[in-house]
């Protein structure tokens, strides 16, 4: 097969499929039994025989201790599966591998090529250590390189690579997955592709609605299942898939008949089901959860100055949405047209695979080609929004061609030539025909006009939609002893990403002792403070293992790097000691008992109910607002904990999730109590920062205010503490800037470090630091003043508790 | 606004003016990508008002990430159409072959 094969898969919690891109057309793989989904299900029977999709999801309902399904929800977590009748356990990412691996043999048995490389999709708000349980599972399943994709990107670039030229605008991706909500506000103009915004709910998907009808069943029975009862499992695994297929069926006919050959055997009893389910019946049960993804859409449109109405289309993504009342409540509420022709099913895989273009990731297993001419070396994009894209190439060894010509296939279409630099370097473009995909001849020729034969001899580069590098989905960073964190590598960060930083260190690290260590914690999430964000590595310098005692306040150059893989690599340096550290201690998701989560809920609960209190006490009916709503979601919580002692593993994870975006919410609201505070605080730091860059600053610096001073405006009038704690902070940034600038900020600086001099962590080295500060200050040496203050600065010890709370983070 | 330091302008990374479009953007950010990967000399550095700056993959794709985001755009090219003129890279040393040998460290020059 000559042309490449762009491999995307789309690793459901429900179902999975996968798609490959030739580079002109998109085709959707069959399995073996001839359907483009396959359920993420495997099973293992007594011979320890592995069975993978439909065959497996038989046998959900008559032997599920043996059958698992929904693992995807538990990636990252050290939780094991258990398979009694082959005695084995199974961690989730080698359940992942087995559907990659069945997803990857129906590839090569439709198109008859082995694949090694392929981009795998996985949910928008995935945590680093799920990632790289993701790429672990395809490293599992023999894929030798995989990047990774977020879900909601996938199916904008799907649905937009079929929509026509003048499809530019904003529109909306509606995605309802099996576990999570994810809704996507997109922009496309010159087919370039951009992300505007993200919201999403990762406690909302079709698993609610089945458990939504399921519940609805098992109070009709004579005898009620419950959640929290593990006796009642069985009957709620059979009525739950029962439930899922009244729901398909009632997504045509008006009425579906719900009935199991087996009775359902709870307490002892034996209980038959025969009930009859109306569509309408089903659509009453499910209008809320769809009214909650809704109610998020609206937030997305509204935060980036959207009303309903203003949103060229809506693409619909997930098997939920074939069901007609979610299409029809979605066109209804968001006042705008459904885009038609997609196939929800299939729309992530398919546009992972496009993506997998644009990264120029061929899934053909490399082929070791003998060079039949000159070997050159390329650069160009795989596919192209520019119609005269760029071609950088250079030719290996010594005495190159002289000249190069591209000529399209075509023949209607050919480069000027352009010259060989004596280094073998070369720089040209070429022009592509709208929306296909084009080959271009490669034709060298040497100084005396001879033709000069180049490996590879042509090059295929594709017109349409592109979009840039896939983004960092949560912030990335350093938590510091004060309790804070150092950003490194932020939100939609284009992937991958490395960056460095200088800290120092709040304590000496004494040599060969293996009790003193060095941390520095690496957490995600976007809060400040460093507790309200995940741990998610940690790299530990152990006493034990560095040559010389590090002192307190010796400098450490710490650089993070992140791949498209979900891989987290760091480094530290400490220039003291020439030594480079890199063991990165990566976490999983910590497990989450019931009893933890009991005791969490009633911790959470006790705050809202303060933060309650001190909220009518000051008439903040905005707090008490936010309050409310998250009041309903540790219901939620609760329901889900309830059904974690009932033993499932993938409810007790959510729940813990929601626990810590409730926790996260919380500090917000805690926020928003202070804002009589805050307001005033406001005040002041706008008075100081105009006074002071109006003074001090630059032109750009006194421009830039300005537009911070309209954000600090229109904060203050909607009442949104959070921005309105962002945009202070960079004024205040712009006003030091300023401030910093003239030569009385590091006398004030030297006085006030000098003040505290008696906290500092190593005296006899501050005291020599202030007299070094007085003779610079005497000479009015700004430089070395600056420099005695940093040093002083860096011998000031950070608070215990903030330092706890930052995961015991070693540096500053 | 995620960077305040003008040497990090995502104009002076990719080295176009300030008024570019958006596929001007892209292409030139294609460009230098492929000229880093095989090495271009050409490639390695950019001309700030802060004198020359190395220039690396990672900073030529957040350069297009920071362009492609409007807002962050809109500051980038007010920082861009403020700024001093580019200060240009230190002279080369004349070539030391040339004129009496040691006669530079002589003089004091090469230190």
């Amino acid at each position: 097969m000559d042309k490449p094969l762009y491999v995307g898969i789309d690793l459901g919690t429900t179902n999975s499929a996968a798609a490959v891109f030739d580079g002109e057309q998109v085709s959707v793989i069959r399995n073996a039994q001839g359907a483009t989904v396959t359920p993420s299900v495997v099973r293992l029977d007594k011979q320890g025989r592995i069975t993978v999709g439909t065959r497996a999801r038989r046998f959900v309902e008559q032997d599920p201790a043996n059958t698992a399904a929904e693992f995807k929800r538990l990636m990252g977590t050290e939780k094991a599966i258990e398979f009694p009748a082959a005695g084995i356990t199974r961690k989730p990412e080698e359940l992942s591998a087995e559907v990659l691996k069945a997803l990857r043999q129906d590839i090569h048995d439709q198109l008859g090529v082995p694949i090694e490389r392929a981009v795998i999709s996985v949910p928008a708000l995935f945590e680093l250590p799920q990632s790289a349980a993701t790429s672990e599972a395809a490293r599992l399943a023999g894929f030798q390189r995989v990047e990774l994709l977020q879900e909601p990107i996938a199916s904008a670039l799907a649905a937009g690579w079929r929509a026509d030229d003048d499809g530019a605008g904003t529109w909306l991706v509606f995605d309802l997955g099996g576990g999570t909500f994810d809704a996507s506000l997109l922009e496309t103009r010159d087919g370039l592709l951009r992300v505007v915004g993200h919201d999403g709910d990762n406690f909302l998907g079709g698993r609610d609605f089945d458990w939504a009808i399921t519940e609805h069943l098992a109070s009709r029975l004579s005898v009620v299942p419950r959640r929290n009862n593990p006796d009642h499992q069985a009957a709620l695994r059979a009525l739950r898939l029962a439930a899922e297929d009244a729901k398909i069926e009632l997504s045509r006919g008006e009425k579906a008949q719900v009935a199991l050959a087996q009775p359902l055997s709870i307490d002892g009893q034996d209980v038959d089901v025969d009930l009859e389910l109306t569509r309408g019946t089903v659509e009453q049960l499910c209008a809320p959860l769809v009214d909650r993804a809704l109610d998020v859409c609206v937030r997305l449109l509204s935060a980036h100055g959207l009303a309903p109405g203003r949103v060229g289309k809506v693409v619909l993504v997930g098997g939920p949405t074939v069901m007609p009342m979610v299409r029809s409540r979605v066109a209804a509420r968001l006042e705008t047209q459904i885009a038609e022709g997609h196939d929800p099913m299939t729309l992530v895989a398919q546009g992972a695979a496009l993506y997998a273009a644009t990264a120029g990731l061929d899934g053909r297993a490399a082929q070791v080609a003998v060079p039949a001419g000159r070997q050159v070396w390329l650069q160009y994009p795989a596919v192209s929004a520019d119609l005269t894209p760029h071609v950088v190439g250079k030719f290996v060894g010594d005495n190159p061609p002289a000249k190069i010509k591209l000529v399209r296939g075509d023949g209607a279409w050919s480069s000027p030539e352009a010259t060989v630099g004596p280094d073998g370097t070369f720089l040209t473009s070429v022009t592509l025909l709208p929306r296909r995909a084009c080959t271009f001849a490669i034709e060298a020729r040497g100084a005396g006009g001879e033709v000069v034969n180049v490996t590879p001899p042509a090059i295929t580069i594709v017109q349409g939609l592109t979009i840039g590098d896939p983004p960092l989905s949560r912030t990335l960073g350093v938590a510091l002893a004060n309790g804070h964190v150092q950003v490194y590598l932020e939100r939609g960060a284009p992937l991958p990403a490395r960056r460095t930083f200088t800290h120092h260190t709040v304590e000496t690290v004494a040599k060969g002792s293996s009790e003193s260590i060095l941390r520095i914690p690496i957490v995600q999430g976007e809060m400040t403070q460093a507790d309200l964000c995940r741990l998610v590595g940690t790299l530990d310098i152990g006493g034990d293992s560095i040559k010389d005692t590090v002192p307190t306040g010796s400098a450490v150059e710490v650089t993070i790097e992140l791949d498209r893989g979900g891989r987290l690599a760091a480094r530290a340096l400490i220039p003291a000691i020439g030594q480079v550290f890199e063991h990165v201690a990566h976490l999983l998701v910590p497990d989450a008992a019931p009893e933890a989560l009991d005791a969490a809920l009633r911790d959470l609960r006790r705050q809202l109910m303060e933060l309650r209190a001190d909220a009518f006490r000051h008439g903040l009916g905005h707090v008490i607002e936010k309050l409310d709503r998250l009041e309903a979601r540790m219901s939620e919580a609760e329901r889900d904990i309830d059904a974690a002692h009932g033993g499932d593993a993938d409810a007790a994870q959510r729940a813990r999730r929601a626990l810590l975006d409730i926790d996260g919410t919380m500090a917000d609201a805690d926020l928003a109590k202070k804002w009589p505070e805050l307001d005033n605080e406001a005040r002041r730091v706008a008075i100081s920062a105009s006074s002071t860059v109006g003074l001090h600053g630059t032109d750009a610096e006194r421009s830039l205010l300005q537009e911070v001073l309209a954000a600090m405006d229109k904060a203050r009038k909607e009442k949104d503490a959070a921005e309105l704690e962002r945009q202070m902070r960079l004024a205040s940034r712009l006003s030091g800037a300023a401030f910093n600038r003239t030569p009385e900020a590091w006398e004030l600086y030297f006085e006030d470090a000098a003040s505290e001099i008696s906290r500092c962590t190593d005296l006899p080295k501050a005291n020599r630091l202030v007299t070094e500060g007085k003779a610079a200050l005497d000479r009015g040496d700004t430089t070395e003043l600056r420099r005695v203050v940093k040093a002083l600065w860096a011998l000031l010890p950070e608070d215990s508790e903030a330092r706890r709370k930052a995961y015991d983070s070693g540096v500053r | 606004m995620h960077e305040l330091k003008l040497e990090d302008n995502p104009f002076f990374v990719l080295g176009i003016a300030a008024d570019a479009s958006r596929i001007e953007i892209e292409r030139e950010a294609q460009k230098l990508l492929g000229m880093l990967e095989l090495g271009f000399v050409d490639a390695q550095t950019y001309p700030t008002p802060l004198g020359p700056r190395p220039r690396t993959a990672e900073l030529v794709r957040a350069a297009v990430a920071a362009l492609r985001d409007p807002y962050r755009r809109l500051v980038a090219e007010l920082w861009a159409r403020h700024a001093p003129p580019a200060k240009p890279a230190e002279p080369p040393p004349p070539a030391s072959t040339a004129g009496t040998p040691g006669l530079r460290d002589k003089l004091g020059w090469g230190r």
